[in-house]
């Protein structure tokens, strides 16, 4: 089975379905029509070539295919320079480190990030849309309030054994804390509870 | 009319007869036959082959695109190219300043085609022409791409198809020719003759209510010349730098090859 295109195909779905989610998507893209990026992660076996029109098509460069002509643009990076991208003012730094070559027009290259980066996608929208709105807002406040006591949870936790470590003598841990721990684990399992509930309900429906 | 069963009857042994699938045929009942099949199976295409290849053949197709050198403003003839899995791809990328050609010697398989493409948003550079492919209507010299998928062991002349898509190609251009070929693995063939003559005709009896088009097909992909007969067949008609590519243990080549 040709592995490289099973995961073009499935990237290129991906990308797709989320630009669809954000309705803004489109008029950028519009600005990248008819050209076409080449991606060299190093660390990646097969570059990848990206061509814009209304959606994205994603192919995979092949060595049969390759006398075709230039791309309009091509970086070739590290892996771990992907993330330094965003930021656009260390990019001319990034080329003098040989950490990134960039061939052909920047515009191109920009535009896609900036596509990406500035996906606005309202995903308790899109739950309403297969669900209820109620529903939808009230499961995304449960997801939210689970994500914000998650939080709260390990940031707790993580003062209380930085305190306890670095505090000379013993690293008992008095009733209190020990009370309250268990109290936080029992607030945090039940809104995990109800958020699995909601899902299940929702899953369900979908399913029907 | 059928005269013979014998699977190795090629349309080389006599002038007037071809095979269609394990059967001998008169050469000119041929291609209506083929036409009745896919007349009949155009409906169910699209599941039918995502059922019997289980999706794979999306990635054969997208290896042939990636092969095919494509680039915005090129000029594209998908030959053989049914419902336009093909043409959908090569349209996005060839852009408004490129074209594709969807042809087909069946309206059906066309009509199939044209709507699945609207329903995509594929309109505006793509032409729909019923053709049949050793008689391409087209100027000499016209095409930057020629990829005929899944179709050359229908037609019943390969040889006067072949040199007539060497016709149209612009030089420098290169055809591709996706096929169903000869698994290179003793194993991995057995298995996959019992899958296409004994599962493939129930499922198009399941789901098209269609066996023998299914038998068929089944039938032709054996008949089908092999990996080097058919690089060899290139050649002969003019071709250069032909190359082969088993995909999927040798179930499917991807051939190329260049006009210059
Ligand atoms: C198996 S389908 C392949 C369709 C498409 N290329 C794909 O890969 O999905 C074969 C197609 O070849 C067409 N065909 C058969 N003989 C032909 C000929 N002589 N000239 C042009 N097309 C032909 C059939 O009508 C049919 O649409």
């Amino acid at each position: 089975m040709p592995f490289a295109q099973l995961v073009s195909s499935g990237l290129e779905r991906a990308l797709n379905k989320l630009l669809q989610l954000d309705p803004d998507s489109a008029a950028k893209l519009r600005k990248l029509k008819g050209r076409n990026l080449q991606v060299r992660v190093r660390e990646l076996p097969w570059p990848l070539i990206f061509h814009f029109s209304d959606e994205i098509s994603l192919g995979v460069v092949v060595s049969e295919g390759s006398e075709s002509a230039r791309p309009d643009c091509l970086i070739e990076l590290n892996l771990e320079t992907l993330p330094l991208l965003q930021d656009s003012s260390q990019l001319s730094a990034l080329i003098q480190q040989q950490k990134l070559i960039l061939i052909g027009d920047i515009y191109v290259a920009q535009s896609f990030s900036n596509l990406i980066k500035e996906l606005d996608i309202d995903w308790e929208e899109q739950l309403a849309k297969v669900t209820n709105d109620v529903f939808a807002h009230q499961t995304f406040h449960s997801a939210k309030s689970v994500m914000l006591q998650s939080q709260d949870f390990i940031q707790q936790s993580r003062e209380i054994w930085a305190e306890r470590l670095t505090k000379e003598g013993a690293v008992g841990i008095n009733q209190q804390t020990l009370d309250q721990f268990s109290e936080d684990v029992v607030k945090l399992r039940s809104a995990t509870d109800r958020l699995a509930a909601r899902l299940a309900i929702l899953e369900k429906a979908h399913k029907a | 009319m059928i005269v013979s069963n014998n699977p190795q009857a090629t349309e080389q042994n006599n002038q007037e007869q071809t095979h269609f699938g394990f059967k001998t045929v008169d050469k000119t009942q041929k291609v209506n036959m083929v036409k009745d099949v896919f007349q009949s199976v155009a409906a169910k295409y699209d599941i039918m082959n995502d059922l019997m290849s289980m999706g794979i053949h999306r990635l054969w197709k997208r290896y042939t695109i990636d092969c095919s050198g494509v680039r915005a403003g090129h000029k594209v003839l998908d030959l053989a190219g049914g419902t336009g899995d093909l043409t959908a791809k090569f349209s996005r990328i060839v852009g408004e300043s490129g074209q594709v050609v969807l042809a087909d010697i069946n309206d059906a398989m066309l009509k199939v085609g044209r709507d699945k493409l609207r329903d995509l948003g594929v309109v505006g550079n793509v032409d729909y022409v019923q053709a049949n492919a050793e008689e391409l209507p087209f100027p000499d010299n016209t095409f930057d791409i020629i990829t005929i998928a899944f179709g050359l062991r229908n037609v019943t002349d390969k040889d006067k198809a072949l040199a007539s898509m060497y016709r149209v190609l612009k030089p420098g251009g290169r055809l591709l020719v996706l096929e169903f070929s000869k698994p290179t693995n003793e194993l991995l063939n057995k298995a996959y003759d019992a899958y296409s003559f004994h599962l493939l005709p129930k499922i198009g009896q399941l789901v098209a209510n269609d066996a023998d088009s299914y038998q068929y097909l089944a039938e032709s992909i054996r008949m089908h010349p092999e990996q080097e007969v058919l690089k060899s067949m290139m050649e002969a008609v003019g071709f250069e730098q032909t190359t082969y590519q088993n995909l999927t243990g040798g179930i499917v080549a991807l051939h190329r090859g260049f006009k210059f």
